[in-house]
């Protein structure tokens, strides 16, 4: 299994210039106050700043850094969504998903990294405040033109880079000049240093201005280009000539090296502001090509505005995309060309028509190898960002037929991504708009996810209702059978095993005519898990041999995994554990190409609890333990709950009861903490047998000692045999900690982290604490030690720091408490 | 100790008590020895302890009387090159938005920290 990465910041596209002192202090200043929001104009260099901060405190936060750029999405109720992903959280069952990131990010110290907050800055401020309500080890570190104006915020404004004072090169702005001109291949001597200098002056320190100019030093010279942007800033177009000075100058100089560009680099530019997140080659040149760019120089046009730096690239230049100001910019630029709802429109259609590929070659094409299926879902699930916008503009212009289309072939609907409920939210607001031009079988298919989405949100009789409602009108194809296995499902968890039977019949039948092996697979394993319920084993043995055999005929992992998993439950009901494990292993590498998740974390948890009834112990402690760390790390507390009830049986299996009881009785609490019962019958069997060896009063206070215990606390217990005491002393007492008496008020800092033994303190400042224990003001110290007043406030600070002190008097307790020297 | 102004008194005492705390407050924001620190606030005991603090803290309090013209209080902000401002004034926010002025605090930071 991979390793989890404790951070997802990306490389730095080029070197970091300058900020040193302020990149120190913003480190302290995040550790210290929770929440700091780098604030300042577009272009100043609030996301370098922020990811620099980031990365260099990276060390502090065990738990990790994860950033969320949310420049990419422009509705409020995405926020939760693209931080539970920054976090690799997915959507527990039934749960809203802003208390499942909240539970998540409990798990330790961590620092979450909000980038481009301005344009949904209400959400942000909410989001924010209920998780660092939540947990007081997590810290945000913002970035937004706009204060987030919640409590404990502290504002930090970026500034422009340093200015040189003189005609000097060691000025923040030069190097960063310098460097980027260097980068750009032009070589500057030292007769140059006056007009680089009245450059950056001209442009005052702004970064994206400095390496907009830079990027055209092979062109003119900085004199040259001084002179330009200078003359810019009488030219000003947009009707911001009352804006900030410092808004206007970097205005001047986008504005400059865009009409530097050529006619076709300004069309492309602008067209390029319809991708809301990274894009590729080919979904620039299908999108953006066209009169007047021919398709084969787009390639060309867009090394040159990379050249230029208006467009980013990664190393590879795979993936391209727009810092969010110049995307502003540009999309201005595209409305005010009158192209914007063309582009629009072809970047739906576009969205539509690769999704639908994707799809088909995903899933629903026969005889396509895995390693080109697992490409179609990799690429269709990249395109997440463009879809949503893509979706947006479908409602706005109320292009239902279309929107639905998009929403149906998105592979992130079905079971395989495991998160259904965002496309219900759009499916519901789609389908609440005018559906006089979309046809019944479109109709049909919106109804069929919501009856996905109603399924996952344990709504069973109104999914059924809707997947027989989708039945009525949908074609003989893939998403009929699809909805068929969905029913299967839902009819066999409300107990009605007859009809499921049935419905997984006509799936097959229909995937058979079809050569759908994908529907075949899953058509026999539902006649399986049917046959397994009514007690048939042979039967259910043998459609799940075939499910297999379909499956691997298909060659999605997914599918595989999931006839392996049904072969596993059905080995384990003839009580043959051998066989059980090897089938749920069989699923192990399949899911973990998936990119592992809630599947995996479920079969993991299923070979532990298997291999601990065979009696091999080191397996099933490392299936457990593996299964354990990925719910918690996606944050599905069912499937922590689940791991502990296995290490409950494991503990049990090794004849230690007394860890056995403790952790059936956290997941218990777990269970109940999130509003699920508990299986009563395996925990009073448990119950029992530990009533009869250790007796009543033990078992009942093992009981109660796992209900208090956090579940990592109670997983230890088994896996690694850490029994924490038995008595609650209440927190822990540091060596060397302060009476209680002058603890500083709560959230004080660093009292018990002092040196023993010695004081770190100078013989001035020992001598200065003395006297404060007489309570003399600082006059009165000052005349007692010849020196002044201000000098003795001085000492008195250092001390303060030293100490991690707020008040004089904490000190003078401090200092009665030493041994005098 | 009196202000003649508003007639509001504070202990000696009380000043260096206050000015300690501020000047642990003002070292956590980032001041170091030798830094400007700008003080813009109305006469009064407020000024004399973040005055202290300042000084305690190792800065230059660089006091800037909080009547002047915008224009001109804003030309005062920037030509300071402070990177750390005291005030409880909107408009003296809003002059430092242009300047290298990265940490804005109130009298109510300083006095228990804010946070």
């Amino acid at each position: 299994m991979r390793e989890a990465p404790r951070h997802n910041l990306p490389a730095e596209p080029n070197s970091f210039v300058g900020r040193e002192r302020d990149i120190g202090e913003l480190c302290r200043l995040v550790g210290d106050a929770r929440l700091v929001t780098l604030c300042g104009i577009g272009g100043i260099g609030k996301t370098r700043l922020a990811l620099r901060v980031a990365a260099q405190c990276a060390p502090a936060y065990p738990e990790g850094v994860w950033l969320a750029e949310l420049a990419r999405i422009s509705r409020p109720e995405l926020v939760v969504r693209e931080i539970a992903r920054a976090l690799g959280v997915r959507e527990e069952r039934g749960r809203p998903l802003l208390g499942t990131v909240a539970a998540r990010l409990r798990d330790g110290r961590c620092l979450l990294v909000l980038d481009n907050c301005e344009h949904l800055i209400d959400e942000c401020a909410e989001v924010a405040a209920a998780l660092l309500a939540s947990w007081d080890e997590l810290a945000i570190l913002a970035t937004s033109r706009e204060p987030l104006r919640i409590a404990g915020e502290l504002v930090w404004r970026v500034p422009p880079l340093d200015l040189p004072e003189g005609a000097e090169a060691r000025a923040e702005s030069v190097r960063l000049f310098l460097d980027r001109a260097a980068a750009a291949g032009t070589r500057l001597d030292d007769g140059s240093l006056p007009d680089v200098v009245r450059l950056c002056r001209e442009l005052d320190g702004l970064p994206l201005a400095l390496e907009l100019a830079a990027a055209r030093t092979s062109l003119l010279s900085p004199g040259q280009i001084a002179d330009r942007v200078h003359d810019r800033f009488s030219l000003l177009t947009t009707g911001e000539r009352t804006a900030p000075a410092r808004q206007r100058t970097l205005l001047a100089a986008v504005e400059w090296s865009y009409d530097l560009l050529s006619d076709r680099e300004q069309v492309l530019l602008r067209r390029l502001s319809v991708f809301a997140g990274p894009f590729d080659l080919d979904l620039a040149e299908q999108v953006c090509g066209g009169p007047p760019i021919a398709g084969s120089e787009l390639v060309d046009l867009l090394g040159a505005l990379v050249d230029k730096s208006l467009v980013l690239c990664d190393e590879s230049r795979s993936h391209y995309r727009l810092l969010a100001t110049i995307r502003h910019y540009a999309a201005g630029l595209l409305r005010e060309a009158g192209e914007h709802d063309a582009l629009r429109e072809r970047h739906l259609a576009v969205l539509c028509e690769l999704q639908e590929r994707y799809f088909a070659t995903e899933l629903v094409e026969p005889g396509v190898p895995w390693p080109r299926r697992l490409e179609a879902l990799t690429r269709s699930r990249g395109l997440l960002d463009d879809q949503r916008a893509a979706l947006d503009w479908a409602a706005e212009s109320g292009d239902v037929d279309r929107a639905l289309r998009l929403c149906s072939t998105s592979t992130g609907l079905l079971p395989v991504s495991g998160n259904p409920l965002e496309i219900v939210g759009w499916i519901e607001r789609l389908l609440a708009l005018d559906l006089s031009g979309v046809t019944p079988g479109r109709v049909a298919q919106a109804d069929g996810f919501l009856a996905y989405g109603l399924e996952a949100r344990d709504e069973l009789g109104r999914s059924l209702e809707y997947a027989l409602r989708s039945l009525e009108d949908l074609d003989e194809g893939f998403q009929r059978c699809v909805m068929h296995s969905l029913l299967v499902m839902v009819l066999l968890r409300m107990g009605r095993a007859g009809e499921a039977a049935h419905h997984a019949e006509l799936g097959l039948a229909l995937a058979t005519a079809a050569g759908d092996t994908w529907n075949q697979a899953a058509g026999l394993a539902g006649l399986s898990a049917v046959a397994l319920v009514r007690g048939r084993l042979r039967e259910a043995q043998r459609h799940g041999d075939e499910a297999l055999a379909r499956a691997c005929e298909h060659g999605h992992r997914w599918i595989m995994a999931r006839a392996a998993t049904q072969l596993g439950a059905v080995a384990e009901a003839r009580g043959d554990l051998a066989t059980a494990k090897a089938r749920y292993e069989l699923a192990v590498p399949w899911l973990d190409e998936l990119g592992g998740g809630v599947d995996l974390a479920r079969v993991l948890a299923r070979i532990g609890r298997v291999a601990a009834l065979l009696g091999e112990f080191a397996t099933a402690r490392e299936r457990l333990a593996a299964s354990l760390e990925l719910s918690r790390r996606t944050g599905q507390r069912q499937g922590v709950a689940r791991c502990l009830v296995g290490l409950s049986v494991l503990a049990e299996a090794e004849g230690d009861l007394e860890s056995a009881v403790p952790a059936a009785a956290a997941a218990a609490a777990l269970r109940a903490s999130i509003g699920q019962r508990s299986g009563t019958a395996r925990i009073e069997e448990l119950l029992a047998r530990a009533r009869a060896k250790l007796g009543e009063g033990r078992t009942t206070a093992l009981w109660a000692r796992g209900g208090r215990m956090s579940p990592d606390d109670a997983a230890r217990l088994v896996l690694e045999g850490v029994r924490p005491p038995e008595a609650d002393p209440g927190p822990p007492t540091p060596p060397g900690a302060m009476p209680l008496a002058i603890t500083p008020s709560a959230g004080g800092p660093l009292v018990g982290a002092l040196p023993v033994g010695h004081s770190p303190l100078t013989a001035r400042e020992r001598e200065i604490a003395g006297l404060l224990t007489g309570g003399l003001s600082n006059r009165a110290i000052a005349e007692e030690l010849v020196i002044s007043p201000a000098t003795v406030a001085r000492h008195i600070a250092n001390i303060m720091e030293k100490l991690g002190y707020t008040s004089r008097a904490q000190i003078a307790v401090w200092a009665a408490e030493q041994p005098s020297a | 100790m009196v202000d003649p102004g508003t007639g509001r008194t504070i202990t000696e005492r009380q000043l260096d008590e206050r000015s300690a705390a501020a000047a642990v407050v003002l070292r956590r924001r980032g001041v170091r020895a030798g830094d400007t620190v700008l003080v813009c606030l109305p006469v009064g005991p407020d000024l004399l302890v973040a005055a202290d603090a300042v000084i305690a803290a190792g800065g230059i309090a660089w006091p800037v009387s909080p009547d002047l013209e915008p224009g001109l209080l804003r030309d005062r902000i920037r030509a300071s090159r402070a990177r750390v401002l005291i005030t409880d004034l909107v408009a003296v926010r809003e002059a430092a938005d242009e300047s290298r002025v990265r940490v804005v605090l109130g009298v109510a930071d300083l006095r228990d920290g804010p946070f």
